[in-house]
Formats: C-alpha cells, structure tokens, sequence
C-alpha cells in the first residue's frame, strides 16, 4: 500500500470536474500505516521506561545525568516527530501547512533558547530560598 | 440545502460546500487546516514555556527534583500515556474513515477516543490527585510541614513545594484539555449524527483529531519529564 495513496473521496463522479473543484484529492493515510505507527509509539513509550531505570555511568562535563536527558528528550521528540508527521498529517500536507506546523516549533525553540540567560547566572538570594546543599549541579 | 452562491450550481447531497470567498474546496479545506494549526501554535507558546520553566527549576535543583519527583508512580504515567496513544490512534481513523464517508465507523472511533479520555482522566483524578491531597502535598501554606510529616525530611521541602506547584500547573492545565477534547468528541458525533447540514466533508473531524494529537503531544513531553527524571 502506498503511503501516498491518494482517495478522490468519490466527488468526481457528480459531473463537477470542468468547475474546478471536482477532482480535489486528499491523502488518506493508510489504515496499516496509523496502525505501524501506533505501535512504534508504544514501543517508544516501553522503550523510554527502560532507558530511565538504565544505570548511566559518567555523564557528559560533570553532568551526571547528561546522558539519560538526552535518551529520553531524544526518545521524547522521536515520538512526537511520529504524531505531528503521521498522526497529523504534517508529512501529507500543503507547504502552507507546513509552515504554520514547523513555524510553531521553531518559534518556541528560540523562545526556550532565552532560558540559557537564567540557566547560566545566579539567582538572586531571596529569603528562605538559600543555596540547596546538596544540588548535584555546579552553580 | 445550501445552493452555490457563487456559481450557481446546487450543490449534490455529499459534496461540500465551497464558500464564495475560495477557489475551490482544496484551498477552503487547507484554509481551515491551517487556521486550526495557528491555533495549535498559541497551544505550543503556551505550554512550552511551562516545560521550560520546569526544565530550569530540573537543572537548578537537580538532585531535589531527583527524589520528589520519585513520589509520583511512573506506572500509572505509562498507563495513562498508553491511554492517551490508543486515543490518538482512534482518532487519527476517525479521520480516516471520515475521508472515506464512513460516518458509522468515525462516530465508533469518536466514542473510543472519548471513552479514553474519560478513562485518562479517571485515572489521573482517583489515582494521582486524590492521594496526593490526601497527603497534603497541594502546594498552599505549610507544605513544607506536611512534606517532612509524610516523607521525612528527605530533601529540600522548599524546592519539593516548587515542584508540586509546577506538576499540579502543569498536569492541571493538561487534564483540562483533555476534558475539553472529550467535550468536543460527544459534541462533534452529536453533530455528525444530527446535522448533516453542518458536517458536509471530514474537515471538522481533522480539527478537532489536530487538537487531540495536540493534547497527546503534550503529555509525550511530560511524562519523561516528571514520572522518569533521571538522577
């Protein structure tokens, strides 16, 4: 079955084709591929329940937790790669679509890119919220 | 039913409407495709910072979200995300299925995915909340002196309280959604079943399938995030 198998919803048949809008074609996903997809989703989702209870040794420049962030962040985004392309429909879309659905992502990221200012300063001290002792992170 | 305006065509009893203002019903369907997606990109700006918010609380006090985040039950976080997965599936054959004019089929799909919604939501509620109201562990004054009464002193119940917060924020205004999504399913069969008029092609099937993607999208996030922090 092809991924790209297109359904013409069955329109044209009502002699509305010399008008211009009888001969539209949608994609309709494939049943076996929603269905492949939800499995690797859920395969996905056991995977990432394993990979936080691995013992990761070492870390990434005194991060010990480095590696296992980037496991499961990395496992995070395959999945919802998988929903937006697939489930979505991004993948089959016009590139207006496109825009708006990429536009989105990217637009938070360098939103989220602003966050390395208070990732890399002090706080400010604040009554109560004193230094925490046993913070594995350099500060 | 409605005739065509601009044409002066009447339109057959299965072809959707093409309203005056488009070309034809390919540029009007991605209009609303694309209208839905601007929506879902205010959605993104609005949970993103959350997640960024929490993702720099995670890498201040690394080690104190380590052990709170430890009294939540990553079992029924991988339940519930299962739930959410087979929702999305159902919906994204609903579409499916609408696009092939199987109204039966998208309304059984609609139903399941509410159904999971429901049950996601149940879930959540009986499971997760209630014991943790239960415990005090609402982030209102004297937190603190209910966290060290409950878990010992731990870790940190000033940093424990902050992580509190951000859960009950966060899985808060995620259960909201997803309540609004099973809304919008019992809504949208009710408006398959009885007005035809309204739902002439699967274009209100795609809007809302996007929203509930949406809403799995954000708890594909969450769930590493706070049920598997790593140490």
């Amino acid at each position: 079955m092809s991924e790209h198998e297109a359904a013409t919803h069955g329109h044209a048949d009502h002699g509305h084709a010399d008008h211009g809008h009888g001969d539209h074609g949608h994609h309709v996903i494939p049943q076996a591929k929603l269905l492949q997809t939800f499995f690797i989703l859920m395969a996905l989702m056991i995977a990432t329940v394993v990979a936080a209870r691995l013992p990761y040794e070492g870390g990434i420049k005194g991060i010990p937790s480095a590696i296992a962030w980037l496991v499961l962040l990395g496992i995070a985004f395959w999945k919802a790669g998988l929903v937006v392309q697939i489930f979505m429909g991004v993948k089959y879309s016009t590139k207006l679509t496109k825009l708006y659905a990429y536009g989105g992502f990217v637009w938070v990221t360098l939103l989220g890119v602003t966050l390395f200012d208070y990732a890399t300063r002090q706080l400010e001290p604040v009554q109560g919220w004193e230094p925490v002792a046993e913070s594995a992170l350099p500060r | 039913m409605a005739a065509h305006a601009h044409d002066g065509h009447l339109r057959s009893p299965d072809m959707p409407e093409v309203y005056p203002q488009f070309e034809d019903i390919d540029q009007q369907q991605e209009t609303y495709i694309v209208g839905m997606w601007a929506f879902l990109v205010n959605e993104v700006m609005f949970f993103g910072p959350l997640f960024f918010i929490y993702g720099l609380y995670a890498w201040k006090h690394n080690a104190v979200f380590y052990v709170t985040s430890h009294h939540l039950d990553y079992k029924i976080g991988a339940l519930n995300t299962t739930i959410l997965l087979i929702s999305s599936w159902m919906v994204a054959m609903a579409v499916h299925y609408h696009q092939k004019n199987q109204l039966k089929k998208v309304c059984n799909m609609l139903w399941g995915a509410a159904v999971c919604g429901t049950a996601f939501l149940a879930i959540k509620l009986i499971f997760e909340w209630a014991p943790k109201f239960d415990h005090g562990l609402f982030p209102t004054p004297g937190f603190q002196s209910r966290y060290l009464a409950y878990y010992g002193a731990d870790t940190n119940p000033d940093v424990a309280r902050l992580f509190f917060s951000m859960y009950f924020a966060i899985t808060g205004l995620h259960a909201l959604h997803v309540l609004i999504g099973v809304l919008i399913f019992v809504w949208l069969i009710r408006l398959i079943k009885k007005r035809p008029d309204v739902i002439t092609d699967y274009v209100p099937t795609e809007m809302v399938g996007l929203y509930w993607h949406f809403v799995d999208l954000v708890w594909i996030f969450l769930f590493p995030l706070f049920y598997l922090m790593p140490k």
